[in-house]
C-alpha cells in the first residue's frame, strides 16, 4: 500500500482526523511561542546546524574519541553494522547475566531494529515505560510520532486498553486517573527490572558520556534500580564537547513541546559501582546515507518531531500512514535510504510548502531532499505506472505547442457538455474526489493574447 | 574485519570533507530569582522561601504533615539511605529532601550531582522531592549551566520540575513515574 492509501484508512474517521489536525498544530503552535521568547533562537539554530555538519565531517574522529573516552569510564562499547547484529549483541548481554525482566525507556532506535519481538521470542519480558509506549505495546502498535508516540488514540482508545490489561474501569477514561494506574502498574516492573535499556539523545565525545532527555524520569528510574544499563545509539548522536550540549537543550525541547527543556536531563558517565554500563553503536544504512551528499544531511536530525508537527500532510494522514519507524518530513526522506522501493510513495507524501525546513532546529533542507528524493525514484523506476505514463505524455503535450492548443480546446468544449459524473469519475480523476473542476473560460490566454494583438 | 573497523572505515570513505566547527558563543540572558521562579513554577515546581537550613525538619513537618519516611542530606532522616540501601526501602521513602547545586533561569531547572543524591534512585523513586537552592546559585542560560559545571562527573541530572506525561491525549498529568511534586527551598 501506498502512503495515500494508508491515508485513506486514517481519513475515515473525519472527526478524529480534525483532532489529530488541531491538537499536533497545538503543539505547533507552543512551539512558536517557545521559539519566539528566545530573541538567539536562529542563531542556536545555526550553530546547532554547523556543529552537527563538523562532526558528520568529522565522525570517525568522534567515533573514536567517544568510544575511548566511554572505556576510560569503564563503559563496554559494542559495534552494530546493522539491525540484526544490534539485537543480537543485546540479547547477548542479557543473556550473560541470565535476565529476563527488561524494563525500556524511549529509543527510536531499538523500534527501528525491532528489538522487542527478538527479546520477546527468546523468552525476555521487554516492558516499554514510556506511558504513550505501554499504551501502544498493549495494543501491540507501533509509535505514530517521534515524541508523542501515542498521538493517535483518544483517551477512550487508552481507556479501554487499560479496562483489558490493567483491570481499570470501563468507562475510565480520565487521563489523570489512568497514568496513576500506570504509574502503579509501571512502578512493579521498574522494582523487577534486572537490565535497563534506553535510547540517547546526546554523545558526547570529548567526555564519553550519554545524554537521555525525558519528562516522566522513566529513563533514570529504570537504569538506576537495574543492574545493567544498555544505551543503543545511532551513530548520528554524536557532539563533539559538553559546550555543544548547551546549544541543543536549548533547542530540542522548545522545537518538540514548546517546554523549556525536559524534565529529567540526564548525563550517564560512569557505571555505579557494583554496575555495568554497555553502550551500542549502531549503522544500520547511516554509512550508506552519509555517502550520499544530497541527503546526509538527514543524518543531523535530533528527532525533536517538529518537522511532523507542522506538515499539514501528517497532520491530516496520521503518522501509521508512513509504515515507517521515523514518520513525518524526516521519516520520509531517511526511509528510502533504507528500502527504496518500499517506502518509494513516502518523498510524494508532502506539499513541498518547507514548513518542516523552516522549522527544523538543526536546519535540515527537509523539502529539499524530498524534492530530490523524487527525481532519484523516477530515475530508478520506483514511481507507480499510472504516474510514470501520465507524466510522460503530459510531458510531450507541454513540449508541442500545437498539440497544447487542441488539448485546450478540446477541454474546454468537453468540460461544457460532458455530464459531471464523467469529467468527475474517481477512477481516473483522483484529484476531483474531493474538489470542483473550475469553470472551463471561453477562450484561452492565448486566444485573447491573439484577439488584443488584432484589435489594437 | 570486526564491525566496528568496517563501520568506521565506511564512515572514513563516505564522509564529506572536513567542516568548521564553530565557536559557542556565551548568549546571556536574565538570570533573576524572578525569572528562575517564574519559569519553574510554569512547569509545575513549587518555590518555597525558607530562613535557613537549621530547622529544616519543621518546614519539611509543614509541607509534608502525613508523609512519615523522610530521606535527606541535609537534616534528620527517617530512612537512611547510601548507594547500597535495598530497592524495597527506596521504593517507601515518601519524601526526599537533597541539596541543587544550582539554577538555570531561562527553564527553570536545577543541577542535581549524584553526590548529592544519596543514592542514583532516590530522586526519582521517592514520592515527593525537595530541593534546597542557594538563592544566589542562579544562572541565566544553559551556557552559562555547563560552563560552570566543567564536568558532569559520574552520573548527574538537569531536573526541571516534577515528572509529568501528557502521552493520553495532550493531557497534562503531573507525577508520571518519577516523584509527583517537586519543592524548591530557597534559602
Amino acid at each position: 500500500m501506498s502512503h495515500s492509501q494508508r491515508s485513506d484508512i486514517f481519513l475515515l474517521d473525519a472527526e478524529r482526523t480534525t483532532w489529530h489536525d488541531e491538537t499536533l498544530w497545538f503543539v505547533r503552535q507552543k512551539r512558536d511561542k517557545a521559539v519566539y521568547a528566545l530573541p538567539e533562537f536562529q542563531d542556536l539554530r545555526e550553530l546547532a546546524s554547523q556543529i552537527k555538519n563538523h562532526t558528520l565531517s568529522k565522525l570517525d574522529f568522534y567515533l573514536t574519541q567517544f568510544e575511548e573516552a566511554a572505556k576510560r569510564n569503564g563503559v563496554q562499547v559494542h559495534w552494530a553494522a546493522d539491525a540484526a547484529e544490534h539485537n543480537t549483541i543485546v540479547l547477548g548481554l542479557i543473556k550473560k547475566h541470565g535476565a529476563t525482566r527488561v524494563v525500556k525507556s524511549k529509543s527510536m532506535l531499538t523500534e527501528e531494529c525491532h528489538l522487542n519481538p527478538h527479546l520477546i521470542k527468546h523468552g525476555v519480558e521487554v516492558i516499554d515505560t514510556d506511558l504513550g509506549e505501554r499504551i501502544i505495546q498493549m495494543r501491540e502498535e507501533a509509535p505514530s510520532h517521534v515524541v508523542l508516540p501515542a498521538i493517535h488514540l483518544k483517551k477512550e482508545d487508552v481507556g479501554d486498553t487499560f479496562h483489558i490489561h490493567l483491570g481499570t474501569a470501563k468507562g475510565n477514561n480520565d487521563p489523570q486517573q489512568l497514568t496513576e494506574a500506570a504509574r502503579q502498574h509501571l512502578r512493579e516492573k521498574f522494582l523487577a527490572g534486572e537490565v535497563a535499556i534506553s535510547g540517547v539523545n546526546f554523545a558526547i565525545a570529548e567526555t564519553g558520556s550519554v545524554v537521555v532527555c525525558t519528562n516522566e524520569g522513566n529513563a533514570d528510574l529504570g537504569v538506576n534500580l537495574a543492574k545493567v544499563h544498555i544505551a543503543c545509539m545511532g551513530m548520528e548522536k554524536l557532539i563533539p564537547r559538553l559546550s555543544d550540549l548547551s546549544v541543543f537543550t536549548r533547542v530540542l525541547t522548545r522545537s518538540a513541546t514548546g517546554q523549556p527543556v525536559t524534565t529529567y536531563t540526564s548525563h550517564f558517565t560512569k557505571p555505579a559501582p557494583g554496575k555495568e554500563m554497555h553502550i551500542v553503536i549502531v549503522d544500520n544504512g547511516r554509512t550508506k546515507q552519509l555517502g550520499r551528499p544530497d541527503f546526509r544531511a538527514s543524518l543531523k536530525c535530533i528527532r525533536c518531531g517538529a518537522c511532523m508537527n507542522t506538515c499539514p500532510v501528517y497532520r491530516r494522514s496520521g503518522g501509521h500512514s508512513y509504515d515507517f519507524t521515523i514518520p513525518g518530513p524526516i521519516g520520509a526522506i531517511l526511509s528510502p535510504n533504507i528500502d527504496m522501493r518500499k517506502h518509494a510513495s513516502l518523498p510524494f507524501a508532502s506539499t513541498l510548502c518547507g514548513s518542516c525546513t523552516d522549522v527544523c532546529p538543526v536546519k535540515i533542507d527537509i523539502h529539499t531532499q524530498l524534492y530530490k528524493w523524487r527525481q532519484v525514484l523516477a530515475e530508478e523506476g520506483e514511481i507507480p505506472a499510472s504516474k510514470k505514463w501520465s507524466m510522460r505524455l503530459l510531458s510531450s503535450v507541454l513540449s508541442r505547442p500545437g498539440v497544447y492548443g487542441l488539448g485546450g480546446k478540446v477541454a474546454r468544449q468537453g468540460l461544457r457538455f460532458l455530464p459531471h459524473g464523467l469529467t468527475h469519475a474517481k477512477g481516473y480523476n483522483p484529484w476531483a474526489i474531493a474538489r470542483e473542476l473550475p469553470e472551463p473560460p471561453k477562450q484561452s490566454f492565448r486566444e485573447w493574447y491573439n484577439q488584443q494583438q488584432k484589435n489594437s | 574485519m570486526s564491525s566496528r573497523e568496517k563501520i568506521l572505515a565506511a564512515v572514513k570513505a563516505n564522509q564529506p570533507e572536513e567542516l568548521p566547527l564553530p565557536d559557542v558563543p556565551d548568549f546571556t540572558g536574565d538570570g533573576s530569582l524572578e525569572k528562575f521562579t517564574t519559569i519553574l513554577e510554569g512547569i509545575g515546581g513549587k518555590v518555597v522561601p525558607i530562613r535557613g537550613v537549621t530547622h529544616l525538619d519543621v518546614v519539611i513537618q509543614e509541607l509534608f504533615p502525613t508523609d512519615e519516611r523522610v530521606a535527606s542530606t541535609l537534616m534528620a532522616s527517617t530512612v537512611l539511605v547510601d548507594a547500597l540501601t535495598p530497592i524495597e526501602v527506596l521504593a517507601a521513602v515518601d519524601v526526599a529532601v537533597l541539596r541543587g547545586e544550582f539554577g538555570v533561569a531561562e527553564n527553570g531547572t536545577i543541577w542535581l550531582p549524584e553526590a548529592n543524591m544519596l543514592n542514583r534512585a532516590l530522586p526519582m523513586i521517592t514520592q515527593h522531592l525537595v530541593l534546597v537552592l542557594n538563592h544566589e546559585d542562579i544562572v541565566p542560560t544553559m551556557h552559562q549551566a555547563y560552563a560552570k559545571l566543567g564536568s558532569v562527573g559520574d552520573y548527574g541530572i538537569f531536573l526541571a520540575g516534577p515528572s509529568k506525561t501528557a502521552d493520553i491525549e495532550q493531557s497534562l498529568v503531573i507525577g508520571a513515574h518519577g516523584a509527583r511534586s517537586l519543592t524548591v527551598l530557597l534559602v
